[in-house]
């Protein structure tokens, strides 16, 4: 296995980051240093997982891709343009399901919020827009019913529809599936799956779960414990498609387990 | 659950018993000489007072007035109070401009604000809705400013995700979100307004149920006066249940919502 420091930007990177650091509060007086200084690349469809202990500053860093955050230095660059704020080709989907909802809308209406406040939106076009992307998750009998009435599961596949909904060409995902159980973890993963597969977009994922991060990516960057430096990036070449059983039980997968784990485990503090 | 709505019911017939009995308790009183009836008149002579009101339409036009008054200052304080506290709760920079005045006005009981008003704005309804709104106005102020500042982080952020502006997500995302507690203070203020708007009537009053109430004890018409007090107690019950009605309707969701 050949670690390569992802410093080299290849030209066709749909996303960029350049020297991101963050920190907060009056930087060496008692102020923090979240993320030292981030640079990766991901390229056009490109499914692209980050891996750190907690606390490193993953939220952090996807938090300034999405643009919902601003760094204390260095870009982002979604193809040319640097992200100055939410841009139009990025929707970040959250790992609280249950906050990120609202109460107050219908399940089709909480999906139809991604594109209603569009030019020429209407309530009934946004709702009619919104009808396939439930049916996507397989959510398209519950329409009218009321977050709080649907599993914690349920809750993350009508966050999953609403961020595709918006049809953006990239998808950040910050531990998306780490508040649901085991099982419908699983069957999570593989929805996304099948959805980046059909729809082809773009996917930043940060992740504390290395299985995840291994079966779902084609490329894994390991994150260095605070302050943040991208310690390695791996390719998973991990034939497609994936199986929730017989891809885990693959030598290849192994491996990478392996090597990720003892990366996080055994240097925690190192960086 | 059903059964504990069902002991909840029970409950309240039994309240409803109580003051049937304590009505009884006061006509026997009255009618056996211990209670002096200059003072208080027999509980089925007021109902019958009562029933004469309604039917001759003598109520209309007090009623009205006092209503008219009510919902005037009511409803453009609590707009005042909604669209200020927005602003408020969302932005320091008003916060901090505000607050002073705000703090300093807040805990004055509004009924010692009537000399200076009147005094500035006479004794007509100008001066009456200014006084009920001022009374309605803190309440919704504070709860829609801690409704506000209650939005979670991360449903702001999920719309400024989908390309939300700031005015947007005021509207759409943390008006809503703040409703709850927005309604909250609402009903305390209806009830405020309601108190303030009787008092107001009292003073400076030429009609409404206050003002009538005042003028049928100096006139010595002892029954009008329990009739007309009567009639006012149903109407602040009236207001209640109509409030909790529209209340449920437009948030629904957050009774329903576990937790």
């Amino acid at each position: 296995m050949q670690p390569s420091v992802a410093q080299a930007l290849p030209d066709r990177a749909l996303l960029t980051l350049r020297g991101v650091r963050k920190s907060f509060g009056a930087e060496g007086a008692g102020g923090t240093v979240a993320l030292r200084d981030i640079s990766l690349s991901v390229e056009e469809g490109e499914f692209l997982a980050v891996v750190g202990p907690s606390g490193c500053g993953k939220s952090t860093l996807l938090q300034i891709v999405a643009g919902l955050m601003m760094p204390s230095g260095g870009q982002v660059a979604v193809g040319d343009a640097p992200v100055t704020a939410p841009p139009d080709s990025m929707v970040y989907l959250f790992q609280q399901y249950t906050k990120s909802l609202f109460p107050w809308r219908t399940i089709i209406d909480n999906v139809a919020f991604a594109v209603e406040h569009r030019d020429g939106m209407s309530r009934g076009r946004a709702r009619d827009h919104s009808r396939p992307f439930l049916d996507m998750v397989g959510l398209g009998d519950s329409a009218d019913r009321y977050p709080w009435q649907l599993s914690g599961g349920m809750q993350q596949r009508v966050a999953i529809a609403r961020a595709l909904a918006a049809e953006p060409r990239i998808l950040l995902m910050d531990e998306p599936f780490s508040s649901v159980d085991a099982l419908t973890r699983l069957d999570l993963h593989n929805l996304i799956l099948d959805l980046w597969t059909t729809r082809h977009f773009t996917v930043l994922l940060v992740t504390h779960d290395v299985d995840e991060a291994v079966y779902l990516a084609d490329r894994v960057a390991v994150l260095s414990a605070r302050p943040s430096v991208i310690a390695t990036t791996f390719r998973t070449e991990l034939p497609r498609p994936r199986d929730s059983i017989r891809t885990r039980e693959l030598p290849r997968f192994l491996e990478l387990r392996h090597t990720l784990l003892a990366m996080l485990l055994e240097r925690p503090h190192d960086g | 659950m059903a059964e504990r709505a069902q002991k909840q019911l029970g409950g309240r017939w039994l309240g409803v018993a109580l003051v049937i009995l304590l009505l009884a308790l006061v006509e026997a009183g009255v009618r056996a000489g211990a209670i002096n009836a200059a003072l208080v008149p027999p509980p089925t002579d007021v109902v019958r007072r009562i029933a004469e009101i309604l039917i001759s339409g003598d109520f209309i036009q007090p009623l009205g007035a006092t209503l008219y008054l009510l919902f005037i200052a009511y409803i453009g304080a609590s707009l005042l109070a909604i669209a200020l506290g927005l602003l408020m709760g969302r932005f320091p920079a008003i916060y901090n401009l505000f607050e002073p005045l705000v703090e300093l006005l807040r805990p004055l009981p509004k009924p010692a604000l009537l000399p200076p008003l009147i005094l500035f704005l006479g004794l007509g309804d100008l001066m009456k809705s200014v006084v009920v709104g001022l009374a309605v106005v803190f309440p919704v102020l504070i709860n829609t400013i801690q409704g506000v500042r209650g939005v979670d982080p991360v449903l702001i952020n999920t719309a400024r995700t989908f390309g939300y502006g700031r005015l947007a997500v005021l509207r759409k995302v943390i008006l809503p979100a703040a409703l709850p507690l927005i309604f909250a203070g609402l009903r305390v203020s209806l009830a405020l307004g309601l108190i303030l708007v009787v008092i107001a009537e009292m003073l400076a009053g030429t009609g409404g149920l206050g003002y009538l109430i005042l003028d049928m004890q100096r006139t010595f018409r002892v029954q009008n006066m329990y009739a007309w007090l009567a009639i006012l107690a149903v109407l602040g019950y009236g207001l209640n249940a109509g409030f909790l009605a529209l209340e449920h309707r437009i948030i629904h969701w957050a009774a329903a919502r576990p937790e």
